[in-house]
């Protein structure tokens, strides 16, 4: 270590401070179990941490240790988080730091080389970095990969759907897989290919992450104690599970899960997979999966520098194959795969919350029964300590009621904490529940809007019912008309009424707004142009017994169409375009000769896909309003959801229908393909909540998130807007992966729910900074969760009772870590337009025509890697380097 | 010995651009047309071709350099962040900023430059003590002579059309700049912190940009590119100030799309 210090001493002259240097510098105090943490370097270590105790601070003094006092290197760490936001956070913290060190020292630090982001980015890396990870083979590029909806879309196609059903060893017809599907995992006789592949997908990624193997797993099927599921129910599901697989091979694609599991299939083969990395960093270690466990601890096979950081409570993400055990018992793990005992480090003390809201939760959690057999328990035990000692009560809830009444009380008692100043801006308050989708929430919203506060709530049902984006559709259907789809079942009947709701919609806002009328009967005559158009060509090619397929010949052919009775003006300046004129000699020489039909289509196609008519409609009053109060620090969330919308229409542009032709107009073929299926299918997923949504809340708003969405993060005031969960004991596919798991699960099936439930309400509960809100209901049918009842009987304020003087006023931000400006996409972007900004930095808008930003990144990555390329060949050729070429 | 050890850079760049475009498609979930596609792609192929010598001798690409503990005029601590190539060779060390815009342009707006790079000079220079010799903007937009020579079967054209451009604007060294570009930078925070997002003034859109070609107003250099401009009132102003006072109460706002032919045949045979 000191001889590092030399070596820096010698090469800068000048002098590194010492790490307490740099915390008294940057005005960190930490307490002994965090300084311990920070400065821990060899051998496992794992660190439980509390919420609010600081633990992302930790980490990134840690990750500075290890860099500028140990020589440890940016590309020799491997630092897994759970959200890319939090990636970007720890990112921008370490660069502001490090960049600190720089300047003192003279020493440079870059992070590029570094390992930094989710597992799956992380995987993606793995896969790709063939420097590294396979340095003698070359391995063909990775297949692209699936998101959720696209995973959904692959599956609910009728061609992977094939190959999927007659993998299944009954070789069914397509159909008949589907009802035997639904029969097996929905208890249903349903055609439904849309609720097959819905109950299939958590199954085919559950497999994938326990790195479950059909071949090895079906001779022992019979001897296997099987829960709920027969020998053959389990056969079938893995048959369609290697078809599924098969499937993807065949389009060169992979999903989330099987991303890891090729990632891991690399590492395996790789011999030094080991000693690529001298230390890897593993965040929110409670809620990673098998097939996570087993990548870490391969990449930490040569060193045993592995350093877990996470919390049992709050663990949630069980549903997507999480394993708590994972966490809890990571000191086994270390002895089984490292043979090596870790250091643990209890982070106990909460800076976050005042001293009553901490006492609460510890409360909370202490009424679950947590033991296990023989002395020990399924909890890691802990007390949070609470650092702020303010004794005034924190914690309140209102007076027992019927809902109504419970949510008029909170929703005036928010109105007075705005109006007293006690939050900055409405979106410090935020509201959490289990579930937004609930007659809870939309009852609580009401009464909100009764005291004239503005809701952000994109995921509190569709997000395709939110205003902004029924305005939007609504006029996009009135503009491409109505299609007929086939079919039948609930899902279709609801989409039926939401698309009336729509149309109608739709006539109210032209009738409100004439020129918008205009502008809607506009481009419906300019369909209908280029389907008459797309006619009288159509019969000049009749006439004259040309091929479709033929090549455009401009000398035979130009004069006769443009001459085409009937065809409209703009259809004949399209053909007859020089520029297309100079086209066609142009591709002839490539050797990809225009057609006769590409010219049809060319001349019959509209000069606007449906990203440009949503920025066009949004000149029209109604929507303009919403830029003009987000552009005057107003209200964001209209401009927030408009935001959404364009990153869902831009995927149906990419990857569906970018110019719309005729061909596809004709029969309402294309209104088929945006309503009838892809707009359709996201109505019938109901948007499943993304708890990593990069989107900032927007000022002026109350945001409603699922507990899950609130994971990490904190608020001045929280609101916990349901204290309800039932127990339905634990889900199917529990029942089914657990008799397949070759190490035997310790959480009881019986008992795991509880569990469960007990840490989501943590994790709401923990959110709060300065004042934590519990909805008090009572009467017919009302209920709360066991664990509340002593805390609402003696524990807490009644809102009614509750002094706000004593209440200190919200901090305006989070102050942990300073944010980074970039001079050229944060600064000179502003300068130039501060409404450009906004749209597209901030709310990520996705841009049509301009293509700006896409070209800048591309020229200069490109740049970048002619660089490197330059930089590797001068060394290599270079004579032997001499000591000193500085 | 007399074989060129870097012949094959120009597929090497053509393969990596390539795969930067795919990547860089499925992240931003857009694209860009052909068209724009491949004046990007001769943008780094005449970068390689014309300056050769400096790209030969870079010794640190796309060094990330940061200003942290910066507070702004209303209390905000931030950080900021530059990236920058340098070179060192023969004792001289030589900081460049590539940029995709035309050396006209930049030469006739040399302020805003000197403001940025007089920042990263003081990051390196004054605050990691690395020596600086000079500085410069690298401008990889080529002018229209280097793109009608493309164009030309003479194979002297390119040639001669290369060696006219001036790619590389030296930027002087001003403490100065930097003091005054800081303070800017802090009022930028505090504004986009607490939501200011109002578009600049008609006056703002009316203004020639100086060294743009046909003395391009920002309105329209800028503006008309802009996607979002349907529903910008200093846009529309704009717009419509340049059209017959006849047509304004009868219809919506519209605009024409720039490049509508490119971008037709663009999405059609993609």
């Amino acid at each position: 270590m000191s001889t590092f210090r030399d070596h820096l001493l010698a090469i800068t002259g000048r002098e590194l401070p010492t790490i307490e240097q740099l915390w008294e510098m940057t005005g960190f105090s930490p307490n002994d179990a965090q300084r311990q943490a920070i400065l821990h370097v060899e051998g496992p270590l794992y660190l439980t941490a509390g919420p609010g105790s600081g633990k992302t601070r930790v980490l990134l003094w840690r990750t500075l240790n290890l860099m500028v006092y140990h020589g440890v290197k940016a590309e020799q760490i491997f630092l897994s988080t759970f959200t890319e936001k939090a990636a970007k956070q720890l990112g921008d913290g370490l660069r502001s730091l490090l960049g600190l060190v720089t300047n003192l020292t003279g020493q440079p630090y870059d992070l590029a080389g570094m390992y930094l982001g989710t597992v799956h980015s992380l995987c993606q890396r793995i896969l790709s970095d063939r420097r590294r990870f396979s340095p003698n083979r070359q391995r063909p590029r990775p297949p692209t990969l699936l998101d959720d909806l696209g995973q959904y879309f692959h599956l609910y196609d009728s061609q992977n759907w094939e190959i999927v059903a007659s993998a299944a060893g009954l070789r069914p017809e397509p159909e008949e897989a589907v009802q035997a599907v639904n029969r097996l995992l929905n208890d249903a006789d349903s055609g439904s290919r849309h609720r097959a592949v819905e109950a299939l997908r958590p199954i085919f990624n559950r497999f994938s992450e326990e790195l479950l193997d059909p071949a090895d797993l079906r001779p022992r099927l019979n001897s296997l104690q099987l829960d709920g599921f027969t020998p053959q129910n389990v056969d079938f599901l893995l048959a369609l599970y290697e078809g599924y697989r098969h499937s993807l091979q065949h389009t060169r694609q992979t999903d989330f899960a099987l991303l890891q599991r090729e990632a891991f299939q690399v590492l395996q083969e790789f011999e030094s997979a080991g000693a690529v990395f001298r230390h890897v960093i593993v965040d929110e270690y409670q809620d990673t999966n098998t097939i996570q466990e087993r990548i870490f601890f391969r990449l930490a096979s040569g060193t045993g520098n592995l350093c877990v950081v996470g919390d049992d409570d709050q663990a949630l993400y069980r549903f997507r194959g999480a394993t708590v055990e994972n966490f809890v018992q990571f000191p086994a793990r270390c002895q089984t795969y490292l043979a090596q005992t870790p250091r643990t480090i209890a982070l106990d003390i909460n800076y976050r919350s005042r001293a009553h809201i901490v006492q609460t939760y510890n409360r909370f959690m202490a009424q679950t029964d947590w033991r296990a057999a023989e002395g020990t328990t399924f909890r890691v035990p802990k007390t949070i300590i609470p650092h702020r000692a303010d004794p005034s009560p924190a914690v309140l809830s209102s007076a027992p009621a019927a809902p109504e009444d419970a949510c008029r009380e909170i929703a005036r008692f928010v109105r007075r904490l705005i109006d007293e100043g006690k939050v900055e801006n409405p979106n410090q308050i935020a509201f959490l529940y289990p579930s937004l989708k609930s007659e809870q929430t939309r009852r609580m919203i009401a009464a909100l809007e009764a005291e004239g506060l503005l809701v952000y709530a994109p995921r509190a049902g569709r997000f395709l019912e939110v205003d902004e984006a029924r305005d939007v559709l609504g006029l996009f259907l009135a503009i491409f008309g109505r299609p007929r789809i086939e079919g039948m079942g609930h899902d279709l009947e609801a989409y039926q009424i939401y698309l009336t709701r729509l149309n109608e919609r739709a006539r109210e806002l032209q009738e409100t707004d004439p020129l918008l009328k205009q502008f809607v009967d506009d481009r419906r005559a300019e369909i209908q142009r280029a389907l008459d158009d797309y006619k009288a060509l159509q019969n000049v090619l009749t006439h004259n017994r040309w091929r479709p397929e033929q090549p455009y010949d401009p000398a035979a052919m130009k004069r006769a169409l443009a001459a085409a009775p009937g065809l409209s003006e703009t259809g004949r300046r399209l053909v007859s375009s020089v520029y297309l004129d100079r086209l066609v000699p142009l591709r002839a020489r490539e050797g990809r000769p225009l057609s006769l039909e590409y010219v049809i289509r060319r001349a019959t196609s509209l000069d606007w896909n449906l990203l440009d008519l949503f920025y066009q409609l949004m000149g029209f009053e109604h929507f303009k309003a919403m830029f003009d109060r987000a552009e005057r620090n107003g209200d964001e969330g209209a401009v927030a959801n408009l935001g959404l919308l364009t990153q869902y229409l831009a995927r149906f542009v990419q990857e569906r229908v970018n110019v719309i032709t005729a061909a596809l107009l004709n029969d309402h073929k294309f209104s088929g393909m945006f309503f009838g299926s892809y707009l359709f299918a996201l109505f019938r997923l109901e948007e499943s909540e993304r708890e990593d949504e990069e989107n900032p809340f927007p000022r002026g708003r109350i945001p409603f998130l699922t507990i899950h969405q609130a994971k990490g993060l904190e608020f001045p005031v929280v609101v916990l807007g349901n204290l309800d969960k039932r127990d339905r004991g634990a889900p199917r596919i529990e029942r089914l992966v657990r008799p397949l798991l070759p190490r035997p699960a310790s959480e009881p099936l019986e008992r795991m729910t509880a569990f469960d439930i007990a840490r989501m309400f943590y994790v709401a509960l923990s959110r709060a900074q300065n004042l934590l809100i519990l909805a008090h209901f009572s009467g017919r049918g009302q209920r709360h969760h066991s664990a509340f009842t002593p805390l609402l009987n003696e524990h807490v304020t009644r809102l009614a009772d509750f002094d706000l003087a004593t209440l200190p006023p919200a901090a305006a931000r989070d102050e942990t870590l300073p944010r980074v400006y970039s001079f050229t996409a944060d600064y000179l972007l502003y300068q130039k337009c501060p409404r450009q900004y906004m749209i597209f930095r901030k709310f990520g808008f996705v841009p049509s025509r301009s293509q700006t930003m896409l070209f800048g990144s591309l020229v200069h990555r490109t740049l970048e890697d002619l660089h490197h390329e330059l930089i590797r060949r001068r060394a290599a050729t270079a004579s032997p380097p001499k000591k000193d070429d500085r | 010995m007399t074989e060129d050890p870097f012949a094959d850079v120009e597929d090497f760049i053509r393969q990596r651009f390539e795969e930067n475009f795919q990547q860089l498609t499925l992240e931003s979930g857009h694209t860009l047309t052909a068209d724009v596609k491949e004046t990007a792609l001769q943008q780094v192929l005449l970068y390689w071709r014309k300056l050769r010598h400096v790209a030969e001798r870079v010794t640190d690409t796309e060094v990330r350099l940061s200003l942290p503990n910066q507070t702004s005029p209303q209390g905000r601590e931030f950080t900021i962040e530059g990236v920058v190539d340098i070179v060192r060779a023969d004792d001289q060390t030589v900081m460049y900023d590539i940029k995709t815009h035309d050396a006209d342009y930049v030469r006739a707006n040399l302020e805003l430059y000197k403001q940025q790079l007089n920042v990263y000079a003081h990051i390196w220079q004054e605050l990691r003590g690395e020596p600086l010799d000079g500085m410069a903007v690298i401008a990889t937009d080529f002018p229209h002579a280097v793109k009608d020579a493309l164009a030309n079967p003479d194979p002297l054209a390119l040639p001669a059309a290369l060696q006219a451009w001036q790619p590389l604007v030296p930027i002087e060294y001003d403490p100065a700049h930097k003091d005054r570009t800081l303070y800017a930078f802090g009022e930028t925070v505090d504004k986009i912190e607490s939501g200011e997002f109002a578009p600049p003034p008609l006056e703002r859109l009316n203004e020639t940009i100086p060294g743009a070609l046909t003395h391009e107003r920002f309105g329209t250099r800028i503006c008309r590119q802009c996607d979002a401009r349907f529903s910008c009132a200093s846009y529309r102003q704009y717009a419509r100030g340049s059209r017959q006072v006849g047509e304004r109460r009868m219809t919506y706002f519209t605009d024409d799309q720039p490049d509508q032919e490119l971008w037709r045949d663009a999405g059609l045979s993609g």
